[in-house]
């Protein structure tokens, strides 16, 4: 297993320590983005952007069912954007466990991030990626 | 800077052409333009070539401008390679405008160029997520997920806010189909009802397999030169440009209450073109998943919130409206060759504008027409690329 991209997403070793994505905060106005870059999108100064843990939670903002894959993936999924309590608003996968159907997810609804395979193909069983679950689901 | 005409167009048909690579779709395209304006491969001065999947479907990963255009005999001059996503071709075509309008060039060639049909839909549908941002597209996010639920655009969000239904999402895709099966170049010549759109099987919720654009291949191309010279060639309706307008995506935050480029973009067309919403006269606008259209006619200042489907209804962006939209089918029913789209966009409304569209010629010959043309996808809650030509006769 290696991690999809280790830049975005840790997964600490140390016990109790949950996994969290990887952004970045500007000094100067605060903005947060993911994924990192290196010149702040509001306020154009570059440089000044800190690496910071976010997205172990989210609220839903937006949820479809896809019924085409693309090659190496499986149909029919979830995909949704998630609002991250630090800013950005990020797509992702769901994460497994939750039957894929319409009335499972709820615009607006709590979401907490979980660490799996990106998808369950030869393709990218080994590699691991974030995606998100509802909070109330599995731990 | 110099005023520009288009004195020649040219178009292959959009479809499924196996057996074409990319040189034979263009070949009928560029020689379609050369001739139309009367003039000779030799008397182009300057070309821009646009084409976005040739690389990871063909094969051809560089020199694709300078390979189709020495199959059709033109050598021998600065020929530059434009990739910009579904937006290739309206780059192209400003490219080629401004060598033009600068006084660079006398005489300028735009082509489009794309072959997505190679046998394997499922790589082509992966060649296509490759106009997203990597960090979008290795996750498996697609375009028609992007235009149902992506914070740009959001079509799912409409229905709640709008109130709009399946059968408004539907009433697009009816109305380009009819005028698609007036067009001869059309991919789907076959006119729809609402029922059949609806009822097709679902792609991405909500949108329906005949809401989306297909796997295209096809070509574009226009020959642009002075206005002063226009008259030694073309004895045609001069069409001049009267703005091109291209902005790149703009990284927004939740929250950000700035307007969207779509409108942002089209604002500037009208602005340098000195006109408004309302002296258009016909326009082709990119509705890649028919119901985007909806949205866009807020965009480019046809309507108010909400009111898109009140257009069609009132039969005002009808092909015997006051202001036609897609009437040569648009990239539902006439095809999305991405790389050709906003040249087949252009070769439209030059037909349109000198009384040359046969079957779907609109009565009242259009005079200020628009063609809005957009594509890729970023980090940031914006498409890449949006461009925005006017055009005057």
């Amino acid at each position: 297993m290696k991690i999809l991209n280790p830049d975005n997403l840790r997964i600490p070793t140390e016990p109790g320590a949950t996994p969290c994505l990887l952004g970045n905060r500007c000094w100067d106005c605060s903005t947060v983005v993911f994924p990192k870059m290196p010149v702040c999108p509001s306020c154009h100064h570059n440089g000044h952007m800190d690496e910071i843990e976010i997205g172990r939670t989210g609220k839903l903002y937006s949820h479809t069912i896809s019924h085409f894959a693309p090659k190496g993936f499986t149909a029919p999924a979830f995909q949704i954007f998630v609002d991250l309590p630090e800013g950005p608003r990020i797509f992702s996968l769901v994460g497994r466990g939750l039957p894929v159907e319409r009335g499972m997810l709820e615009n607006g609804m709590a979401m907490k991030l979980v660490v799996e395979p990106l998808a369950d193909t030869p393709e990218h069983r080994e590699e691991l990626t974030y995606k998100y679950v509802p909070a109330g689901a599995r731990a | 800077m110099r005023d520009v005409a288009i004195i020649g167009v040219g178009a292959h048909p959009s479809g499924r052409f196996m057996e074409k690579p990319l040189k034979a779709l263009a070949y009928p395209a560029i020689w379609g333009a050369l001739d139309d304006a009367g003039v000779k491969p030799t008397d182009i001065n300057v070309a821009y070539v646009g084409n976005s999947l040739g690389g990871l479907l063909t094969g051809q990963e560089g020199v694709r401008g300078q390979v189709v255009l020495q199959h059709s005999g033109i050598t021998g001059i600065p020929i530059i390679n434009v990739e910009n996503a579904c937006a290739s071709a309206m780059t192209a075509l400003r490219g080629a405008w401004l060598e033009v309008a600068s006084g660079q060039a006398d005489i300028a060639l735009a082509v489009g160029v794309e072959k997505m049909n190679v046998g394997d839909n499922a790589r082509t549908i992966g060649a296509l997520s490759g106009v997203s941002e990597l960090d979008l597209s290795e996750l498996g996010m697609q375009f028609t997920t992007s235009y149902a639920i992506h914070p740009k655009i959001n079509l799912k969000a409409r229905m709640q806010e709008y109130g709009w239904t399946a059968a408004d999402f539907a009433k697009p895709a009816v109305k380009n189909s009819y005028n698609g099966s007036l067009n001869p170049l059309a991919q789907h010549r076959k006119p729809l009802t609402i029922e059949e759109v609806v009822q097709s099987r679902i792609i991405v919720d909500p949108l329906t397999l005949l809401m989306c654009s297909s796997i295209s291949d096809g070509a574009a191309a226009a020959v642009l030169c002075s206005v002063d010279m226009a008259k030694r060639f073309s004895s045609k309706t001069k069409i001049t440009i009267a703005s091109c307008v291209l902005q790149s995506g703009v990284y927004r935050l939740p929250g950000d209450e700035r307007p969207d480029s779509a409108t942002t973009s089209s604002q500037a067309a009208y602005e340098r073109a000195g006109v408004g919403p309302k002296d258009i006269d016909a326009i082709e606008l990119h509705d890649a998943m028919a119901p985007s259209e909806l949205m866009l006619y807020e965009r480019l200042g046809l309507c108010g919130p909400g009111d898109g489907p009140k257009l069609i209804d009132e039969h005002v962006t009808t092909l015997d409206g006051s202001q036609p939209v897609n009437p040569s089918g648009g990239l539902c029913s006439r095809g999305h060759p991405v790389g050709a789209t906003g040249l087949l966009q252009i070769c439209e409304l030059v037909w349109q504008m000198r009384g040359e569209a046969g079957k779907r010629q609109i009565e009242k010959r259009p005079k200020v027409t628009m063609a809005q043309n957009q594509g890729g996808l970023l980090l940031g809650q914006d498409s890449a690329v949006y461009g925005c030509t006017i055009l005057k006769s």
